[in-house]
């Protein structure tokens, strides 16, 4: 995938389920070339994408606020501009037995490497987040006043793609 | 229309993403485009047609200072999306999604809303919409949108927003679905938009609003002004005594800037 305001950069991004490894993923997050999601946390596809936006947007603007582009893509995901919380809610946990891997790659196309998750690799699409996702963490997460009602998957997107475009601003 | 503005907007957006201008204002210049900005996966509407979608930039202005200007321009890229994600979040409220927010450009990219109207009547916002019923200026759909229209501004005003240029164009109609005649009224541009308790921002409001629509249909006004105070009213009278004192507040006020538009005239 590449976005059509920033064609410097290759996107990869994979979806799995009955994650198996998560435990070792998550011991060795800090050396592999990649950002580890849980995936309970997305509800759909514009979600991610949009965080990944904003990442490329910041880091053409000089404004990245971590080391990486794939640890940005977290911060990114997050309503708040605190790192490790971020990581905490977003990241990959012992028990994710769901995830979500992306690989941003300046100039130059790579493969996400097929053995490192062990686990079935599905579709990104909106039906294959929707089933799963863990609504109730989300708004929390986000902090969604319950007077707001997101009736449908796509509201609920909506209001989560306003929170990360203006995180911090 | 300035090509310098075109190049400097494609020059940072690239060639990738095709940009077509609908309207250039003082203060911003409004594009549409086919390219949503990280969708990977084309967007269609209900009849199958792809989405465009609305890139609304706000161009540096050459007699500011560059800092100055880059700040005040950031400043209002992100007042305009803070007020869109805000008002989203309060149910029955109709604004364009924001789709991304760039305050380093100056650029917000906007859902599309609206439609062409029939027989050459233009954009579906509501001053076109209401000449396009100028042979049955009364009629049921007219009718029911005015009072939509007020219901609109009713929910905003009751949730303390203000609009700031509620014109006629700034309030657009989108099909609520393919099949029906029956309107969606939306409120677009909140540029100058704000949170605001005052009964005087919200008087204003309804009076530059009344204002457009005496002025460009005059013969059918005082119905039509009718109609959408009466939508304004139901959202306040949904909400008891406290309600009813608060419209009274407002339609205090809106007569009484009303009294001074008057009086303006009057003298100049
Ligand atoms: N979300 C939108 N959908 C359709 N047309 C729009 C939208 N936003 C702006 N426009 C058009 O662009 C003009 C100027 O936009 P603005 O500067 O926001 O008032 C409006 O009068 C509309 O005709």
């Amino acid at each position: 995938m590449i976005l059509p305001q920033f064609p410097d950069y290759e996107i990869n991004v994979s979806l799995y389920e009955n994650v198996q490894n998560a435990a070792d993923i998550q011991s060795r997050v800090a050396e592999l070339p990649y950002a580890f999601i849980d995936a309970n946390m997305i509800c759909s596809v514009e979600q991610l994408t949009a965080a990944i936006y904003r990442t490329l947007m910041e880091s053409t603007y000089n404004r990245l606020r971590t080391k990486t582009l794939h640890s940005e893509v977290l911060l990114a995901l997050s309503p708040t501009s605190n790192i490790g919380e971020a990581f905490k809610k977003f990241g990959v946990k012992s028990t994710s037995e769901r995830l979500i891997v992306v690989q941003i790659n300046e100039n130059g196309s790579q493969k996400i490497d097929d053995s490192l998750v062990q686990g079935d690799s599905v579709e990104f699409k909106d039906e294959n987040l929707q089933s799963y996702c863990d609504v109730d963490a989300i708004r929390k997460v986000y902090k969604l006043d319950k007077s707001f009602q997101s009736n449908n998957t796509s509201d609920l997107s909506r209001a989560l793609v306003d929170a990360i475009q203006l995180r911090g601003l | 229309m300035s090509q310098e503005i075109v190049d400097t907007v494609t020059k940072y957006l690239t060639p990738n993403i095709p940009i077509k201008q609908i309207s250039q204002g003082a203060e911003a210049v409004v594009f549409t485009s086919s390219a949503h900005p990280y969708l990977p996966t084309p967007e269609h509407d209900a009849d199958g047609k792809p989405l465009q979608y609305i890139i609304k930039y706000r161009p540096p202005k050459k007699y500011r200072h560059p800092i100055i200007d880059r700040q005040l321009t950031k400043h209002r890229t992100l007042s305009e999306a803070r007020l869109l994600s805000k008002l989203f979040l309060i149910g029955g409220i109709n604004v364009p999604k924001l789709i991304a927010t760039d305050p380093y450009n100056g650029c917000l990219w906007l859902e599309f809303l609206g439609e062409d109207l029939p027989n050459n009547s233009g954009f579906s916002n509501l001053k076109n919409f209401l000449w396009a019923n100028v042979n049955d200026p009364y009629n049921d759909v007219v009718k029911s949108t005015l009072i939509k229209v007020g219901e609109q501004i009713g929910l905003l005003h009751f949730n303390d927003f203000c609009h700031g240029d509620l014109t006629s164009s700034n309030i657009v109609l989108a099909r609520d679905d393919t099949q029906s005649n029956d309107w969606k009224v939306f409120l677009i541009d909140f540029g100058l938009g704000s949170m605001s308790k005052l009964v005087e921002d919200k008087g204003v409001d309804l009076y530059v609003l009344e204002r457009a629509i005496i002025s460009t249909h005059s013969a059918f006004s005082d119905k039509y002004n009718e109609w959408i105070i009466e939508g304004f009213s139901n959202v306040y009278n949904k909400h008891g005594k406290g309600g009813e004192t608060k419209l009274k507040e407002v339609l205090k006020r809106f007569s009484d800037v009303r009294m001074r538009g008057r009086k303006r005239t009057m003298i100049g």
